[in-house]
């Protein structure tokens, strides 16, 4: 049931705004920072850089895994740089961010896998900009709890680490290194083990070819690992070398998971075709009446 | 005053795109800001406003061909209000 990737359904039509982008794109060019926005080329953009709103991606550009969905490039990556949690921080203040989502490349060549610099990039917004809630979306960290821990203590409001997929497609779509179990036990260890006032998120992609019922036992492993917040979205191929896009999601299956997520007992669930991890990423804590 | 129309840079990571479709045909009034045409680009389709009020003068790319940012898209014939 392979679906044609170059064949878009409408609404992965977006209006190009070139003001808008080159502002928020200069500033972060200017800073050398990286964002996954850019890197994963994604389809949101051109509305998120248009309304201020950017996902960092820290220790990047490179990426040590070779996921088969993602369009980061895996090549060898460079040596940690110390004054990014600063520079990362300051375009924070600057771009006057309300929430901010930080991500990373996977950094396997690390002896810390790259944890200490989440903490370091927390560390430094909340220093300059206190006022703004952070979410992180991190790593497996290769199942090591100590990482994870690390990240915990320095209390982001949100501790994200996406499953990306149902447990039969896992090892088709992402590396070898990144097990389903691996992701799960990160979750349900950030769940035991958060501060008070982190939330636990994780997201799923549609169109790799899972099935219902794999979708609700993903469902159901994720309630029981204690994650709060779930965000479906549409997988959309990067370029014909990535994983084969199975299908387009029709929009009432979207209502459909949301809804029977949302009995199952998840605090807040994003599911539609371009909801990505940082996209209106805000919205989840409003819902749970956090503010800062 | 004629001008040449250059295909934007719509993607940060690419400048190889597909041309999708012409939204304004050969002789029609342009305000600025209408969708003049859609690029396809690995991910989404992009339409893409005109920055001129005029009359379109030429298309130079057909629907469906690979295009680069920077290759001339059309030609229009830019009024001064």
């Amino acid at each position: 049931m392979d679906a044609d990737y170059k064949n878009k359904p409408a609404w992965l039509k977006v209006r190009y705004d070139e003001e808008k982008v080159d502002h928020v794109s200069d500033l972060l060019s200017k800073m050398n920072l990286n964002t996954v926005c850019s890197e994963a080329n994604c389809p949101n953009i051109g509305e998120c850089f248009g309304t201020g709103t950017a996902a960092f991606m820290i220790l990047g550009p490179n990426c040590t895994r070779n996921c088969h969905f993602c369009d980061v490039p895996h090549k060898r990556p460079a040596p940690v740089d110390l004054t990014e949690p600063l520079r990362v921080a300051q375009a924070i203040k600057q771009l006057g961010l309300k929430h901010v989502c930080v991500t990373s490349t996977d950094r396997d060549d690390l002896p810390d896998l790259g944890s200490d610099q989440f903490v370091r990039v927390i560390k430094a917004i909340r220093e300059l900009s206190p006022h703004t809630t952070i979410e992180v979306l991190t790593p497996d960290f290769q199942g090591k709890t100590a990482l994870v821990q690390r990240v915990l203590d320095a209390k982001p409001d949100v501790f994200n680490h996406n499953m990306e997929t149902v447990r039969r497609i896992t090892p088709l779509v992402r590396d070898r290194r990144a097990t389903y179990d691996h992701s799960l036990k990160v979750l349900h260890y950030a769940h035991e083990h958060a501060l008070e006032g982190t939330y636990v998120k994780t997201g799923i992609m549609l169109g790799l070819g899972e099935t219902d019922e794999e979708v609700y036992q993903t469902m159901d492993d994720l309630i029981e690992a204690g994650v709060d917040f779930l965000s479906i979205g549409q997988y959309v191929q990067p370029s014909p070398k990535h994983y084969q896009l199975r299908e387009w999601v029709p929009m009432e299956r979207f209502q459909t998971y949301y809804n029977q997520a949302m009995a199952k007992g998840f605090k807040f669930v994003a599911s539609s075709p371009l909801v990505r991890s940082s996209y209106k990423a805000s919205a989840e804590l409003a819902a749970v009446g956090v503010k800062r | 005053m004629e001008k040449e129309l250059k295909m934007p840079k719509l993607s940060p990571k690419s400048d190889d795109y597909f041309f999708g479709s012409w939204e304004k045909q050969v002789g029609d009034e342009v305000k600025k800001g209408d969708i003049l045409f859609e690029v396809e680009s690995e991910k989404v389709i992009s339409e893409v406003p005109s920055d001129y009020n005029g009359v379109l003068k030429e298309q130079r790319v057909e629907e469906g061909n690979p295009i680069s940012a920077g290759d001339v898209v059309a030609v229009l014939e830019v009024s001064d209000s």
